[in-house]
């Protein structure tokens, strides 16, 4: 059966699906990753990474069109599987159901990582497991650091502080800053480097 | 009431993964507010999660099988290197502080969804305030969107889709009236001025080339370039 995309279909497939699932299978799987939470069972890992295997592997290739990049996604959803284990609750979903979050999320921070060379992953915070219970403060670094950032960037001299506005605030492309101000790409590329030298200067190169 | 939803696609696509980030964000912001969206992602998650890994496919499966094979030492060796660690991460580590910004004296609490995403300074033009979203998707921009009380958008028509997502407040067009949750997706035919009484907090993601066509406005175009 083909995985479908479209909506329809996908909730035409569901009835079949339902019968394609044994009621042992989702039990065993249950009893395999309770096994893992509690007693950190390594034989239970073991049969639990031998069932989804194939499946994550296909899943893989379908969504990173390559063999290792599906291997690394396996990586992943595995040993968050091995991680949260703790995390999954019966009465939320079927196993199935919480390892393919894992699996989609771990495989949506690497697209972002191929598509976007972003290592932020955002999946944990689109799709989080569990509600925030509590406060903690230390979120609040980065963004004081972008406030810091731009009094810094205020304090460089003007051409250089409109380079830096125009590329990382109005995020201009380096070609077009040089025909908005009409100089030559090689000025903007140097009046660049001399503020980001500067402005790594003053943070303390701590990054 | 919140009146406007995703479609059916944008929410298949959302619990598949296949969203980038900007819009996998309004998605999520927006089922944090609209308990029926939510309720909908939930089943369509456990539909598309049982297709990936519970229904055989045949091409995939010989694939697969053959992997295994293969593989089977490499995998051996996963599992090896997967569980020598026994450590459990700390729940705490996984609960994140509310992160509360400040623009034009006043604060605003951002969801979950945005609290790990790198932001601007805030760049302020009359009664409207906008702060970029680091999310590097190229041509698709996403901002923080601030209309301070009685402001205005002027009207703009776009080269792409414009998606904004009320995040507080309220505001109005052409089309309708808006409140926090209301998941506004409008394509390249629509055009509107968004008109605030009492000032809106609002997610936007847009196709960069956006084009004003109002009076003014028409030679102010490079501003709304700075808008959105």
């Amino acid at each position: 059966m083909q995985i479908s995309t479209s909506g329809d279909s996908a909730i035409l497939n569901h009835s079949l699906v339902k019968q394609n699932m044994h009621i042992d299978d989702s039990q065993q799987l249950v009893q395999w990753l309770s096994d893992i939470a509690d007693q950190r069972d390594k034989q239970a890992f073991a049969l639990i990474f031998n069932w989804f295997s194939p499946k994550i592997i296909r899943f893989g290739i379908q969504k990173l069109n390559t063999e290792t990049m599906a291997h690394e996604l396996l990586q992943d959803t595995m040993t968050n599987v091995w991680r949260k284990a703790y995390l999954f609750d019966v009465s939320k979903g079927a196993a199935t159901t919480w390892v393919y979050t894992i699996m989609r999320n771990a495989c949506f921070d690497i697209l972002r990582k191929i598509n976007n060379q972003r290592e932020d992953n955002l999946s944990d915070d689109i799709w989080p497991m569990i509600e925030a219970e509590c406060v903690v403060e230390h979120q609040f670094i980065d963004h004081l650091m972008t406030q810091q950032m731009s009094e810094y960037v205020e304090q460089l001299p003007e051409a250089q502080k409109l380079i830096v506005k125009g590329v990382y605030f109005r995020q201009l492309s380096q070609q077009q800053l040089a025909m908005q101000l009409n100089i030559p790409v090689g000025t903007v590329k140097s009046r660049l480097r001399l503020a980001l030298s500067k402005l790594r200067e003053q943070i303390g190169d701590q990054r | 009431m919140i009146t406007h939803h995703p479609s059916q696609d944008l929410c298949l696509a959302f619990v598949q993964g296949e969203l980038p980030a900007s819009l996998s964000i309004a998605m999520a912001m927006h089922a944090e507010l609209c308990p029926q969206c939510q309720q909908q992602l939930v089943e369509l998650t456990e539909q598309v999660g049982e297709q990936a890994l519970v229904v055989e496919s045949t091409v995939g499966h010989a694939v697969a099988l053959k992997n295994t094979f293969n593989d089977e030492q490499l995998f051996a060796a996963m599992i090896n290197d997967i569980t020598v660690s026994d450590k459990i991460p700390q729940q705490a580590t996984i609960v994140e502080s509310p992160l509360v910004i400040e623009v034009k004296g006043n604060s605003y609490q951002l969801p979950r969804a945005l609290q790990s995403v790198a932001m601007s300074g805030w760049l302020n033009l009359g009664k409207l305030s906008r702060a970029r979203l680091n999310l590097n998707e190229g041509h698709w921009h996403s901002s923080l969107l601030h209309i301070d009380k009685n402001g205005k958008v002027p009207e703009h028509t776009h080269g792409g889709f414009e998606l904004t997502l009320l995040l507080t407040g309220q505001f109005k067009d052409e089309l309708g009236s808006y409140e926090a949750g209301d998941f506004i997706y409008l394509s390249q035919q629509h055009s509107h001025t968004p008109y605030t009484e009492n000032g809106c907090l609002c997610y936007t993601v847009v196709d960069a080339a956006l084009h004003f066509k109002q009076g003014m406005s028409k030679w102010l175009n490079p501003i709304g370039k700075l808008i959105y």
